[in-house]
């Protein structure tokens, strides 16, 4: 790979309103053609991250850098950026073809240079047909594709896409996710995309900017967020996890160990973010708990199963382990080994690679 | 209750149907009867007689008053957007606050006469304007053209009539959600001409709307005219109350209201025409079904 400068960089940016903080100490950069996702609960200051690179918003200290160049005191129409907005933002005024041409128009791209772009534009987001559509005869799912086509004609140096299928349901937005990554690929901008939905984070992105209250929790390739969380917020808000409380017991070459209160050991091969000492909680994936011994698993709790949920592919466990610990178990389902049955007692076993070790409260 | 749709529907919308005829369709109909009538020494007699049209058509009076009031209409009612729109938009976009809206509206908690008065104060040769301007060194005798004429007759117009007209912006511009004034902005428009871009486009029949209420009110004032206007700044709207309160011709004040009803209809066309030949009036097209 060629080193690049990135295209954004943020440095030190903090937002105030009044005297709310609504960013602090904000860092990051992003490289050419990357999807990083700002993921984070409603609140977090994702939106507003998104609109100080719009322009929308100033800020309050440090510098952003787009393509290079210190944006600040630059308005939205001077920016290198396109968004494209929650609930779309059309225009109803116009049909398909000059919402799409509208940002062409208004450089003042000749004509025909417009039609061209605009139908080669059109065709990326396969709505060739609907040009000459109004926007209130589009459905949610094509609306989101004009929105998209409207950014993307102008050739931003970076997309901006607030939350851009919230608004969708379930099934259209998953289809809108592979058309995004496609779209990605086919145009090769940089995306930006704002969502508080880990699974979109993690199906689309090269690397998620995870946020809380304001702050930037951790900035990370999505399996490596997801495998390796460096605070309890981040194991708890991508995907579902297992947490105990323990307390540090060893750190040596191999790992460190933490114990419960009744005696469970919990060793991870993980290297933690920070210091650990005293308390500390263990995130454990219900995935990475299994039933049957490998060759190489040294970890094994016993306990006694309270529950069990069957969704076709996987079954959910709940095993309480010594004196009312519970651990989720989640199982692939299979012909082949046979699985504990409620009120049975259960071994489980785990690696110490999936052993998270968090500092405690 | 086994009412078909159609029947329900105009059952439903009676009541409003109702209203409109008793206190607005009826009573314009018994003055456009009225326009057809004689009138002689205060009685009005039954008649079908055009005299009423022809004669005021023929009035080189009724064509000055009416062009002044035309005039001043619309250029008071132009002024009175131009400065509506602004506070429209800081009023929806910028401040949302309501408090501001109320503040403008408490305005009209103040009589009408007083304001009228108040700016003959302002306006007269010993008022404000004139002793600033004196004291200044700008004039040496005190200007008289300030009161008694059109600019008068339209700054207290404009003054008494923003209000009224910021309301009308405030609640067309209301209706356009400010993502698609980001979105203009975002894909390269500057302030301005994401106004005339977006906001006009979308806002345009409201917009309008605010303008002609605003023209038909004014044109029709005659109350600031009378007070204000002096001998040059006379409009329609005083010469028709003065057929129905002095000289009792019903009949020729009933013509020359639908005379102005009228010149009210032709500058509503030309607006919407100048509107579309810009481009910022633009007919929206029915909703279609969507498709899959």
């Amino acid at each position: 790979m060629t080193i690049r400068a990135p295209v954004i960089e943020i440095t030190a940016a903090q937002k105030m309103f009044g005297s709310f903080q609504a960013l602090s100490d904000i860092n990051l950069s992003i490289e050419q053609g990357e999807i990083v996702t700002l993921l984070g609960p409603s609140g977090c200051g994702k939106t507003t991250l998104m609109r100080l690179l719009a322009g929308f918003e100033a800020v309050t200290a440090g510098t952003i850098r787009i393509d290079g160049k210190d944006c600040a005191g630059q308005p939205p129409e001077r920016r290198p950026v396109n968004m494209v907005f929650q609930r779309y933002a059309l225009f109803p005024h116009l049909d398909v073809f000059e919402n799409v041409a509208f940002g062409l128009k208004v450089k003042g791209t000749p004509k025909a240079e417009i039609r061209e772009r605009v139908q080669r534009m059109l065709h990326i987001v396969q709505l060739d047909s609907f040009a000459n559509r109004y926007i209130n005869e589009l459905s949610g799912g094509q609306s989101q594709r004009v929105a998209l086509a409207r950014a993307l004609v102008n050739g931003p140096k970076v997309l901006l896409l607030d939350e851009p299928l919230a608004a969708l349901d379930l099934k259209i937005r998953q289809h809108m996710l592979v058309e995004m990554k496609r779209i990605h690929a086919e145009t090769g901008a940089t995306f930006v995309y704002v969502t508080h939905d880990q699974d979109e984070a993690m199906i689309l992105s090269d690397r998620v900017v995870l946020m809380e209250k304001g702050r930037i929790v951790q900035v990370d390739r999505p399996e490596t967020m997801y495998a390796a969380p460096k605070s309890l917020f981040a194991a708890k808000f991508l995907g579902e996890t297992n947490l105990f409380e323990a307390a540090m017991a060893s750190d040596d070459a191999s790992g460190m160990t933490a114990v419960t209160g009744s005696g469970l050991r919990f060793h991870s091969s993980i290297v933690p973010a920070g210091e650990l000492r005293g308390k500390a909680i263990v995130s454990i994936r219900p995935e990475s708990f299994r039933f049957n011994r490998d060759n190489d698993t040294t970890q094994s709790a016993t306990g006694q199963v309270e529950d069990v949920i069957f969704i076709g592919s996987r079954s959910f466990y709940t095993i309480c382990l010594a004196d009312g610990v519970r651990a989720r178990v989640q199982v692939q389902r299979s012909t082949r080994t046979s699985l504990p049955k409620p009120g049975e007692k259960a071994e489980i076993f785990w690696d110490s690679e999936n052993v998270v070790i968090l500092p405690g409260s | 209750m086994k009412a078909p749709r159609s029947s329900m529907g105009s059952l439903l919308a009676a009541p409003a149907v109702l209203y409109m005829v008793v206190f607005f369709v009826v009573p314009s109909l018994i003055l456009f009867v009225y326009s057809f009538w004689t009138a002689a020494s205060y009685k009005i007699v039954p008649d079908f007689v055009f005299s009423n049209y022809l004669n005021s058509l023929m009035s080189p009076l009724f064509w000055t008053v009416t062009i002044n009031a035309i005039l001043i209409g619309l250029v008071t009612a132009s002024i009175t957007l131009v400065l509506a729109i602004p506070v429209g938009y800081y009023l929806v976009y910028v401040s949302r606050s309501q408090v501001i809206l109320y503040l403008i509206l408490i305005t009209w908690f103040s009589s009408y006469l007083v304001r009228i008065y108040a700016w003959r104060t302002l306006l007269g040769t010993s008022g404000v304007l004139n002793t600033i301007l004196i004291q200044a060194g700008i004039v040496d005798t005190p200007v008289g053209v300030f009161l008694f004429s059109r600019f008068a007759v339209a700054i207290t117009l404009i003054h008494i009539y923003l209000p009224f007209c910021i309301l009308l912006v405030v609640s067309s511009l209301s209706e356009i959600r400010k993502d698609i004034v980001d979105a203009a902005r975002d894909l390269g428009a500057s302030p301005l001409g994401a106004f005339f871009r977006v906001i006009a486009p979308n806002a345009a029949s409201g917009l309008v709307g605010a303008f002609m209420l605003t023209f038909v009110m004014v044109a029709g004032d005659y109350v600031t005219p009378q007070m204000l206007g002096g001998s040059s700044g006379q409009t329609t709207g005083l010469l028709i109350a003065d057929q129905f309160r002095k000289t009792g011709n019903w009949p020729l004040g009933a013509a020359q209201a639908f005379l102005m009803f009228l010149v009210s209809i032709v500058i509503y066309l030309a607006v919407m025409g100048i509107g579309r030949a810009t481009g910022l009036v633009v007919k929206r097209r029915p909703a279609r079904k969507a498709g899959g």
